[in-house]
């Protein structure tokens, strides 16, 4: 009983930490504490880092769905709307989840192991001591890279979904190339990329939250860096997956 | 320019420093001596600010510095070096970057006046041709050289070195003590120093204070410690 009495404490403590480590990061935003050149060059690492395996998996996926589409939609004889179904499954849902999955794994996993190393090795404490705030120097450009890289990752996946889910369509299922993308124009109203890309925004969040403060606060050596960044990567994800059913019950409740 | 009185510090329940008071002038050096766990270091990151005692004082310049925000005290900071144990620089940094990274952020220098400032303090560590390699590219002492050269780029007035020779053969940690000494001269600055090393704290202090169990036993000149009848003292310096 203990044990677990200390074990719920201990899980207060640490939402505590994290949810004044938002507000401080936020604080130092609204400041306009904000490293342009820092946040540009966290952006880049962070983006070109995870860009090209967000477009390979977001190319098979397209090609996937549309792979099973044929065969499911030939049964019912409506094979012509394959290209329906891979733009409003890929911009509705798949895309921006499994970019933010993929971005918690890459880019997410390099910040806290980057701010994990610095803060056992000192460096965030020197940072300190040199008289400069390690909030604005080295949290909140990566805290903002988030935000800026991944709406842009999503969109590259949706386009690149939509090519893969193009390809199978036109070249296995035989649909004509001029159809298959007017198909996919007709299909898609603002309300499909807006419910979905919205979310992506509250993911940039969370992953950038989660995983900066779990770097910034890692104890323990080499071990702890290891051991922090896995939770900081599987606490993302959980969380991605979570908000992504709260958030898809309220855009549907609002916008259908 | 340091003057601490009856800081007191408990952390979890256990008491880290008990009643702790000295001063420190301009250009002297106080080796504080202790085992480990008996405070040194949570000392130090009260006189950088860095921990908040539960009672005390402590003035840098007669400001009392427990009583500073964290803005004020990032202001503060700016006239105070601290020299880490393992040197804590920047490794996405090379040593020159490491070094011009406070000018950069607190001076209007441009880059041909940090060029020149930083050229001049990596002389007088003798890194002067390090200054494009990175930190893993350089032993535990070159380490500890940048790292007290990046205390003192902003001309600190307070110098505060935490366990500068640990890590380091007898060679090397008679160079960094003697080089520290001579830094501290060089800029008048009132230096602390925390370490285990007794043979070292006997050559560049000008007085040391050892703490047992977060108090301080004694504190004075070497020759004082020396002839001190304190059995403590004795088994420890011995």
């Amino acid at each position: 009983m203990k044990q677990i009495t200390n074990r719920f404490f201990l899980v207060v403590s640490q939402m505590g930490d994290a949810i004044y480590f938002l507000m401080d990061v936020l604080r130092n935003i609204f400041k306009g504490r904000v490293r342009f050149n820092e946040v540009l060059k966290q952006s880049y690492e962070q983006g070109w880092q995870s860009a090209v395996i967000v477009a390979l998996t977001s190319f098979a996926s397209g090609a996937v769905l549309a792979l099973q589409g044929h065969v499911v939609l030939s049964r019912l004889g409506a094979k012509e709307y394959i290209a329906q179904l891979v733009a409003l499954s890929l911009l509705r849902e798949m895309s921006p989840v499994f970019t933010a999955i993929i971005f918690s794994a890459k880019a997410g996993a390099r910040i806290t192991a980057e701010l994990g190393t610095m803060s056992v090795n000192d460096q965030i404490l020197a940072t300190r001591t040199m008289g400069v705030d390690p909030m604005e120097f080295l949290v909140v450009p990566r805290f903002l890279a988030c935000f800026l890289v991944l709406p842009i990752l999503t969109l590259i996946s949706e386009i690149v979904g939509i090519l893969g889910g193009y390809f199978i369509g036109v070249y296995q299922a035989n649909i004509p190339g001029v159809f298959y993308i007017n198909q996919t124009i007709n299909a898609v109203r603002f309300v499909d990329f807006f419910s979905g890309f919205i979310k992506v925004f509250f993911f940039a969040i969370l992953i950038g939250w989660i995983c900066c403060s779990r770097g910034f606060t890692t104890k323990g050596g080499s071990l702890g860096v290891g051991k922090y960044t896995t939770e900081a990567v599987a606490q993302s994800i959980i969380l991605v997956i979570i908000f992504n059913t709260i958030l898809t019950k309220i855009i549907l409740t609002f916008w259908g | 320019m340091i003057h601490v009185s009856h800081l007191v510090k408990t952390i979890q329940g256990q008491m880290i420093l008990d009643d702790i008071s000295f001063d420190v002038a301009r250009a002297e050096i106080l080796v504080v001596l202790g085992e480990s766990g008996a405070g040194k270091s949570v000392l130090l990151k009260h006189l950088i600010g860095l921990l908040k005692p539960d009672k005390g004082v402590i003035e840098i310049e007669g400001r009392d510095i427990t009583k500073l925000s964290e803005e004020e005290l990032l202001r503060q900071r700016q006239q105070m070096g601290y020299l880490f144990q393992e040197g804590a620089l920047y490794d996405f940094m090379n040593v020159f970057d490491n070094l011009a990274f406070p000018l950069r952020e607190h001076t209007s220098f441009d880059s041909r006046m940090i060029a020149i400032k930083v050229e001049e303090i990596l002389k007088m560590v003798g890194l002067e041709a390090a200054k494009h390699k990175y930190p893993s590219e350089l032993s535990g002492g070159m380490r500890k050289r940048v790292g007290l050269a990046r205390a003192m780029i902003m001309d600190a007035k307070i110098l505060l070195c935490d366990e500068p020779t640990s890590g380091l053969d007898p060679i090397r940690s008679r160079d960094i003590s003697d080089l520290i000494r001579q830094v501290s001269r060089r800029y008048q600055c009132a230096t602390v120093i925390t370490s285990h090393d007794i043979d070292n704290a006997f050559r560049i202090a000008d007085r040391i204070a050892i703490i047992q169990q977060g108090k301080i036993v004694i504190i004075g000149t070497p020759q004082a410690l020396k002839s001190s009848e304190n059995h403590f003292v004795q088994e420890f310096i011995s």
